[in-house]
């Protein structure tokens, strides 16, 4: 740039910062500008902010973007304030766009906190998802809690079995037991296999009946299922005889 | 203002209780008040924190609004206040740190690499050539300079906003324009 100090400063400086801004009316600038061929000050001020003007022009569009691309001088025929709407950009933000926008001019603690508030959030979410995941279905729990365990079954068996043998043993008390055991023994082969699990239940009365014909009773008396359909017993009710 | 709602009428109903009428107004200026901010400042980051705090001491002061002046000069009024408040603490904490950081920040931000090398890095140069020297000016003067060539404000506009008379704001900018040719003569041929 030509140095200019030197130079005496023209009387009509604001009327060139009026000039070179664009902001002087038809006559003031045609006046201005006759005046600038003759003087040599304002001629070589002129050229020189001009270079001013566009350096700070390039600072400004580099240092804010594409946004703030405005002309580099308002055009010669404006006269009067600048619209604000001409320069404002008009586009509407998306959602998304106004949230990053937001979250731009956000202080660095709003943004931490919101950050933590999301990890929270994440956090919680993948707890309650592997809760619900760890809890056992209600619905398969059902058919289990109603049926009988083989402990129980056996045990009731069991019981009952002592009960008919109490009986049978008073009856037999009383009566002789030899045509009994003998017409029991034929049957005996008929037994399915999976009773003979059972027999050994009748150990706890060794008195009075064999295992076999306490077996055997159990099975008349339907103590003893043949088939798994036909559980549960109701063992209160009286065996038939 | 040529728009459908001026933003005097903005005030007005945020003083009435509408709290969106204020965001209106932020959305309407927080572009400007920013480039402002960035060219007293020269830092991006300084230049946010200014604009937040300029429409936070807006909307605080939003009572204390004189109908007689526009809001957009009210708001730039504001905004230069808030930067030199934040340029004399700036000063008083540490000066030269802060300085060499925003040359390295502005730097980096204003740059994109779209030449050869050497062309970039002379851009880069001049670049921060005229932010060190508008960084430079006194503060009455940058004002005048960031409202003129950022915000391509008039100077009718700039009269108002800093409730001077025009003739001050012209000769100001004049004053301010020989400096700035002094600072970069380097960069002038």
């Amino acid at each position: 740039m030509k140095e200019i100090n030197e130079r005496p400063v023209c009387h009509r400086a604001e009327d060139l910062v009026t000039y070179l801004y664009d902001e002087a009316n038809e006559a003031e600038a045609r006046d201005f500008a006759n005046h600038a061929e003759a003087c040599d000050a304002c001629r070589a001020e002129l050229a020189v902010f001009k270079q001013v003007h566009e350096s700070i022009s390039l600072w400004r569009n580099e240092a804010l973007g594409a946004a703030f691309n405005t002309a580099v001088l308002p055009a010669p025929a404006v006269a009067g304030p600048i619209s604000i709407q001409t320069v404002r950009p008009e586009r509407r933000l998306s959602a998304l766009g106004a949230l990053r926008k937001f979250f731009s001019v956000s202080p660095l603690w709003l943004r931490a906190a919101t950050a933590f508030a999301a990890l929270m959030f994440c956090v919680l979410a993948v707890l309650a998802i592997s809760r619900s995941w760890n809890k056992p279905p209600l619905a398969s729990n059902q058919p289990k809690n109603n049926a009988y365990s083989q402990e129980q079954f056996d045990t009731a068996v069991a019981n009952e079995v002592k009960r008919l043998m109490d009986e049978r043993k008073s009856k037999n008390s009383s009566a002789s037991s030899g045509p009994t055991a003998a017409t029991d023994k034929p049957n005996d082969k008929n037994r399915p296999p999976h009773l003979a699990m059972n027999r050994t239940q009748p150990k706890v009365h060794p008195r009075g009946l064999s295992r076999q014909e306490r077996v055997q009773l159990a099975a008349d008396l339907r103590l003893i299922p043949r088939d798994e359909d036909e559980l549960p017993f109701v063992f209160s009710e009286e065996p038939n005889q | 203002m040529e728009t459908a709602t001026s933003d005097e009428q903005m005030v007005e109903r945020a003083l009435s209780g509408e709290p969106e009428a204020f965001g209106e107004i932020v959305r309407r200026w927080e572009r400007r008040i920013f480039a402002l901010s960035f060219g007293m400042l020269g830092r991006e980051e300084d230049a946010r924190d200014a604009t937040q705090e300029t429409f936070l001491a807006a909307f605080r002061n939003l009572r204390g609004f004189r109908g007689d002046a526009k809001v957009s000069s009210w708001l730039h009024r504001i905004a230069v206040n808030q930067c030199i408040t934040r340029q004399r603490r700036a000063r008083v904490r540490s000066e030269t740190a802060l300085e060499d950081e925003a040359e390295k920040n502005a730097a980096v931000f204003a740059m994109p690499m779209d030449g050869s090398p050497a062309r970039t890095v002379e851009k880069l140069e001049r670049s921060v050539a005229v932010r060190r020297a508008v960084s430079a000016l006194p503060a009455d003067l940058r004002q005048v300079v960031v409202m003129k060539e950022f915000e391509e404000l008039t100077f009718q506009e700039i009269s108002e906003a800093l409730e001077l008379p025009l003739s001050t704001v012209k000769s100001r900018l004049y004053t301010a324009l020989r400096q700035l040719q002094m600072r970069l003569k380097k960069f002038g041929e």
